[in-house]
């Protein structure tokens, strides 16, 4: 579902308002015979389309990892089980830390300029 | 387990080698290995090392976007983690930590660590950290300096010998729990209790398997809570040990002032104003695990410019090309964590070091065939 939400709702940015309803409608959703609905939807779709996968996915992994480690721990607490949970713990958490690191340090165009060098909002010119 | 850095906090404790072919006569095709441990690539230590040898490391392009590792001009850094043997599930099953050998490949990392010293290109398996699993092999060609990072850069003899130098960043238990805090406090699930049962559960792995590396290390950097403030337990403030080993080829430690004598040192004073708590050196021979070291202390932190270049004036065989060059790499870099403490400090002056010994391993290189022609 937030796939298909999310491919339909970057577009509107390039496409003019009139064609918006249409395409949503085109998508499927069985709430579109209660027009008020639709509009909740439209802004639910929205919201979910700004939020960004990989650290929510990364975060999620980390809260489902800590409550497996007190699972695992609970029943015994020097067992190999325990600590190879707790070790995911932290792997977990060291990476969701990088993730978050790196999208703070990342600019868009400096990305997409790193990549596509040559296009007209890349170019630099040294006299 | 990583370098230090208190926003990236990756990795706590980190090994780094370094070394270069010995057996080819190339002249030109010097390899030295750096070992870090934990944080792969990302961490603090790396960038600086690799921003001084000049460039930017940047992962493989077009290739696996959670490759671990990084690539300049003349440096390739490699994860340790990409010779994990087990996956995250692998562990999970055979209830092992990544700090536990079995759960690495010891005989590949050799293998291909040995090759690439011999300058030719491997396939390296990738560790995806954000998956768990292996992932398919990525090519790495020969640089001229192979910098290894990880857990167990010299946990096994015959890696070790291969190094060339290797480095060994050893956070203390206080500073690693206030590291871990506010890494980790932000997020969601995490409490004080989880973060604290994290550390105590690889705890008796770290100190089996990890710790006793650092007596093979050339350089050790301490990272400990500091000793100008009276209870502080924030962390803030950071007492750094930089613990250099006499008698390494083409390693000159550096010191202050006298060679050899004990020195303690306020540099805050008639002539330099420092702020609370100001900032305290010492230096001094020490003896660590058997071995006959040089350590060179610095306890506080550095808030202005001037401070910064007070100190390296004063400090000797930092082997900067001029005057004022670890102030500049420290500025070039101020927006890294303990860009105003020791850890950015010696991080800096290590970097300096083994550019240096890289140029005299390069020079040595070069003069050996010259030799063999006159004779």
């Amino acid at each position: 579902m937030a796939t298909i939400s999310s491919i339909s709702l970057s577009t509107p940015r390039a496409v003019p308002k009139s064609a918006e309803p249409q395409k949503l409608s085109a998508s499927a959703s069985p709430q579109l015979n209660y027009p008020w609905r639709r509009s909740c939807q439209l802004a639910a779709r929205r919201r979910m389309v700004v939020v960004s996968s990989a650290p929510d996915k990364i975060e999620d992994k980390v809260a489902e990892s800590i409550k497996g480690a007190e699972e695992a721990c609970s029943d015994n607490p020097v067992s190999g089980e325990c600590v190879a949970a707790w070790d995911e713990v932290e792997e977990l958490s060291a990476t969701a830390s990088h993730l978050r690191d790196k999208k703070a340090a990342s600019d868009p165009l400096e990305a997409y300029c790193k990549d596509n060098p040559e296009t007209a909002e890349c170019r630099t010119y040294e006299d | 387990m990583a370098v230090s850095t208190v926003y990236t906090t990756q990795s706590f404790h980190s090994t780094c080698s370094i070394s270069t072919p010995s057996k080819t006569h190339l002249g030109f095709n010097q390899k030295k290995q750096i070992l870090f441990y934990n944080s792969c690539g990302k961490s603090t230590f790396m960038r600086r090392l690799t921003s001084v040898f000049g460039g930017a490391a940047e992962p493989p392009k077009g290739g696996n976007p959670d490759s671990n590792t990084l690539i300049s001009d003349t440096t390739t850094v490699i994860c340790l983690d990409d010779y994990h043997s087990l996956d995250r599930t692998g562990r999970k099953e055979k209830g092992v930590t990544a700090l536990d050998p079995r759960a690495n490949d010891f005989d590949l990392m050799y293998e291909q660590v040995k090759a690439m010293k011999e300058g030719k290109a491997v396939d390296k398996p990738i560790y995806n950290h954000v998956t768990g699993l292996l992932d398919p092999p990525e090519l790495i060609k020969p640089p001229k300096i192979l910098v290894i990072e990880g857990l167990h850069p010299m946990f096994d003899q015959r890696v070790r010998d291969l190094l060339d130098f290797s480095i060994y960043l050893d956070i203390s238990n206080e500073v690693k729990f206030a590291w871990k805090i506010q890494r980790d406090m932000a997020e969601r699930g995490h409490s004080l209790e989880s973060i604290k049962a994290s550390i105590e559960a690889r705890k008796p792995d770290f100190e089996a398997y990890i710790d006793p590396q650092k007596q093979y290390a050339d350089a050790v950097i301490e990272v400990l809570p500091t000793q100008l403030i009276p209870g502080d337990n924030e962390g803030k403030i950071l007492r750094v040990r930089l613990i250099m080993k006499e008698g390494v080829k083409y390693f000159n430690p550096v010191y202050l002032f006298d060679e050899g004598s004990t020195i303690s040192w306020i540099p805050c004073g008639r002539k330099l104003t420092c702020s609370y708590p100001g900032i305290k050196f010492t230096y001094g021979p020490e003896s660590y695990f058997g071995h006959e070291v040089s350590v060179l202390e610095m306890d506080g932190q550095f808030d202005r410019l001037d401070e910064l270049i007070y100190v390296e004036s004063h400090l000797s065989n930092l082997s900067t090309k001029f005057y004022g060059e670890v102030t500049q790499q420290m500025l070039k870099h101020s927006e890294f964590p303990g860009s105003n403490n020791g850890t950015g400090l010696f991080q800096t002056i290590v970097g300096l070091k083994i550019r240096d010994l890289y140029e005299q391993i390069t020079a040595s290189k070069a003069a050996a065939p010259l030799q063999a022609t006159k004779a």
